[in-house]
């Protein structure tokens, strides 16, 4: 008999069904993998299991729990329920926390909530011994740690410990690795993979990346649309599969764009030297303040119409670098120029050069104005212009219609559009002023897997119709390794590697290259030309 | 923790001096001299430069200064103009009406405030939040001034419960303390309002955090979140509101104090200004500002306690 049944669960959010008729196993020591794009209603399956649903939901049809019936348990037995039997584990380790607590505490309240005769001092003590099996020794993390005194893969073990610390038999992980960098989701993986092993725990796992899974899940199941499209055992579903969407998604997370090689050998950007140094906060009120070194001593060119990707982990300073390339800041030493000519003059960014180069983030909503029509933001760039030009009406237009927009899309407001069409829309805005360099910041990172492969197959094409160059800076190796022709690999402000993108993936020399590439998710490799 | 609380000790000391110095030059520049005004329309000249003389008031500026401040230091604020008693004893008298009532009338508003707050945050959208939310509108809305008239009316005209005003003096700690009840409830009622909706909207922002979620899913029922985890969370900006309502309270009750004829610290103010008692103006306004800065120095440390980010890095 399996641990967790759900069969023929339905939920609607008024007259929109949010799940139908979803129906899966998850059988003690097993790792069911459930995969799919936001709004699939993957998550809202899993808060149907804890009945953790948004107030005013009641899903329908049947959840058995270790043959307890979970849709007839009342609240009260829910709550004795969570956290000691089923666990769950989050996608934000940043804010999963309680800031104003120790770890300490958080971790023992799991166990005086289920178990209120344990004393104060038993608790910390199994706090203690389930901080060490997620690997946060004593010596280094104590109990009296707080969460802000941690970086995001340690606090994502701390949610670990507090859902293992009662030894659940169920443990539902909802994204937990999607907001971490390769290396630490590697690791938070394979401590996963490690504790259902140890306990015969079941563990549900909950991701859009198909290759967080596919080496890892004994069983996967794909849904669409509130729907459970596809699903088999993990070692046979890829070959296996038979639904249009799991074949399209399959395609899409392996998708590489077709381009050209680039030609020509003219440099576009030259980078040399590059040093930027961050005052730290004054430790007392007449004290010099400390610098910390963001970027240290980076040199690197691009040369016109070639794609380069820079890669690196959070805090390593791709961000700084690229705020320094864009002019938005002072860089200490060094210089960087486009065409030869510096991107920073007399204290501010040099206008003649900053029209030349344009940038795409990653949060499309969150970089437009939502009070803004279409039109109005796109032509922002236009202010790096000496005037407005007079055919603003068609290049409105024309800068729409080549990310595969409509003209009549210039009179709609950000919120109308989709998360892919708003980071097209945020394409048209870097065209329009026709720059030479584009750089690409996080640009794919928060898109579905079949959006990322439209907007870089866009990309691909516009690069080659514009003749664009591209500095595409991602944490996401496998989309660096499709869509650019050279690679940096970027640690602690340097760069410790860089070269052709085939060689550098197939073959790279640095320590820290071969550990980030060990680290990222992968598919199956006789499945990467399918 | 230690090195937090120096920090914000060597802040308070600058504020401090940088206020003195400010509220000197402020009432320097304000026209009008203190001798004339004493002396009348028709005194001789010579006679106002004999009075100058004995006020201290011919020395260049920055000794006058000088001897100001260290007299603060000491605890010593000088003679008043007009009435020749040394201000440090107008003053005390004063605070024993003006600091009482200003405790009063905020431990009145945090004990409206919370449970208001709470209850209408955690039955969001219910007949109560709307119930709550009605009244401390109409608490923000209605001037404090007429309210106390009202009370007056109605608890000490009609029913006779209270005194209409006048303070009897703290030699009966009950007497007093029922003298100064509906002065408090008059000056509590709006700041309860302000404060029930501060930390109303303070806690539905922490309940929809993604810690509060992940202590759903340790097992924990909502009452059990909203006071392990949501509600310490939501005390910081509650915290800066009644900061800044403390010091109101202490300088801000003048309407108040002359509806119930208290001789708190606003009405000497008041008085000081319009008989041009520029000494005793310049002391008030720095023991005001004095006050104001030890409360956000409180705050600031209450801030620490409540949230350990703030604690500084060890």
């Amino acid at each position: 008999m399996s641990l967790l049944s759900i069969s023929n669960l339905n939920l609607s959010i008024g007259k929109k069904p949010i799940l139908r008729n979803v129906s899966l196993s998850v059988a003690a020591g097993e790792i069911v993998g459930i995969i799919g794009e936001s709004g699939s209603g993957k998550s809202m399956t899993a808060y149907c299991v804890t009945q953790l649903l948004p107030e005013g939901l009641t899903a329908t049809g049947d959840i058995r729990f270790n043959g307890q019936d979970i849709l007839a348990t009342s609240e009260a037995g829910m709550c004795a329920i969570r956290g000691a039997e089923i666990s769950m584990v989050f996608q934000e380790p940043m804010t999963a926390l309680n800031p104003v607590h120790t770890i300490g505490q958080q971790v023992a309240e799991t166990i005086l909530i289920h178990e209120p005769q344990t004393s104060r001092s038993e608790a910390l003590e199994r706090a203690r011994d389930a901080l060490n099996r997620v690997e946060l020794p004593a010596n280094r993390f104590p109990l009296s740690r707080y969460p802000h005194e941690m970086s995001g893969g340690q606090r994502q073990r701390v949610v670990i410990a507090m859902a293992i610390a009662l030894r659940p038999k169920l443990l539902i992980a909802d994204e937990p690795t999607t907001a971490l960098d390769v290396t630490t989701q590697a690791e938070i993986l394979t401590l996963l993979t490690r504790l259902v092993r140890e306990d015969g725990m079941g563990l549900m796992i909950i991701t859009h990346d198909l290759a967080v899974v596919a080496d890892m899940a004994d069983h996967i199941h794909i849904m669409q649309k509130g729907q459970v499209v596809e699903n088999g055992p993990a070692d046979r579903l890829f070959q296996t599969m038979q639904h249009p969407y799991s074949k399209a998604l399959l395609a899409a997370s392996s998708h590489v764009p077709e381009r050209e090689q680039p030609q020509g050998e003219a440099p576009l950007l030259e980078v040399r030297h590059v040093v930027r140094d961050y005052p730290l906060p004054r430790s007392a009120l007449f004290t010099k303040p400390e610098s910390f070194r963001a970027v240290d001593d980076v040199s690197f060119t691009i040369r016109k119409g070639e794609s380069l990707g820079l890669v690196g982990e959070s805090g390593c300073g791709k961000s700084t670098l690229t705020r320094a390339i864009l002019g938005l800041e002072e860089i200490q030493d060094g210089e960087i120029l486009l065409s030869g000519e510096p991107v920073f003059t007399g204290k501010k960014p040099n206008r003649a050069v900053r029209r030349k180069m344009q940038v795409v983030f990653q949060d499309p909503y969150g970089s437009f104005n939502p009070r803004h029509r279409v039109d109005r933001l796109i032509t922002e760039p236009f202010h790096l212009l000496d005037s407005a030009p007079s055919d603003r009406e068609d290049r409105i237009a024309e800068a729409l219609r080549s990310v595969g927009l409509t003209p009549d899309d210039a009179f709609k407001y950000p919120h109308e559009f989709s998360g892919g069409q708003r980071q097209r829309i945020a394409i048209a805005r870097a065209l329009i002023i026709k720059p030479e360099l584009i750089i690409l910041d996080e640009a794919v990172s928060a898109l579905d897997v079949s959006i990322r492969a439209q907007i870089l197959d866009l990309l691909a094409e516009l690069s080659e119709s514009h003749g664009l160059t591209y500095l595409f800076i991602s944490h996401d190796l496998s989309v660096v390794r499709s869509i650019t022709d050279r690679v940096l690999v970027m640690q602690h402000g340097k760069i410790v590697e860089q070269g052709e993108t085939q060689s550098v993936f197939d073959n790279p020399t640095d320590i820290y290259t071969q550990t980030l590439i060990a680290a990222a998710p992968r598919l199956p490799e006789d499945l990467r030309n399918f | 923790m230690l090195r937090y609380i120096l920090s914000r000790l060597q802040s308070l000391v600058l504020s401090l001096i940088v206020a003195s110095i400010v509220i000197f030059a402020t009432v320097e520049v304000v026209p009008g001299d203190p001798a004339s005004f004493m002396l009348g329309m028709n005194a001789q000249a010579d006679t106002i430069a004999a009075l100058r003389e004995q006020l201290g008031l011919d020395v260049p500026v920055w000794q006058r200064y000088l001897h100001w401040a260290t007299g603060l230091l000491g605890g010593d604020f000088g003679t008043s103009y007009t009435y020749r008693t040394p201000i440090s004893e107008m003053i005390a008298e004063r605070l024993w009406i003006s600091l009482p009532l200003a405790i009063y009338a905020l431990t009145l508003s945090t004990l409206i405030a919370f449970p208001a707050g709470i209850l209408a945050a955690t039955r969001r959208g219910s007949a109560t939040d709307v119930g709550v939310m009605g009244l401390t509108q109409l608490g923000v809305a209605i001037p404090n001034f007429w309210f106390a008239m009202l009370m007056v009316l109605v608890f000490a005209i009609n029913l006779r419960w209270f005194s209409a005003g006048g303070f009897p003096g703290w030699d009966n700690p009950l007497l007093a303390i029922k003298a100064l009840t509906l002065p408090a409830i008059a000056l509590a009622l709006p700041q309860a309002s302000i404060l029930a909706r501060v930390m109303r909207s303070a806690l539905l922002d922490t309940l929809s955090e993604d810690y509060v979620r992940t202590a759903r899913a340790k097992g924990l029922t909502r009452r059990q979140t909203l006071w392990r985890h949501a509600l310490r969370n939501a005390l910081i900006p509650v915290l800066t509101i009644i900061g800044l309502q403390f010091s109101f309270l202490m300088a801000g009750a003048i309407i108040i104090e002359n509806v119930f004829f208290l001789p708190g610290l606003g009405r000497l103010v008041f008085q000081a200004i319009s008989q041009r008692d520029l000494i005793v103006v310049e002391s008030v306004v720095m023991l005001l500002v004095f006050a104001v800065i030890l409360v956000n120095f409180a705050v600031d440390i209450a801030y620490a306690i409540v949230d350990p980010r703030l604690r500084g890095t060890r």
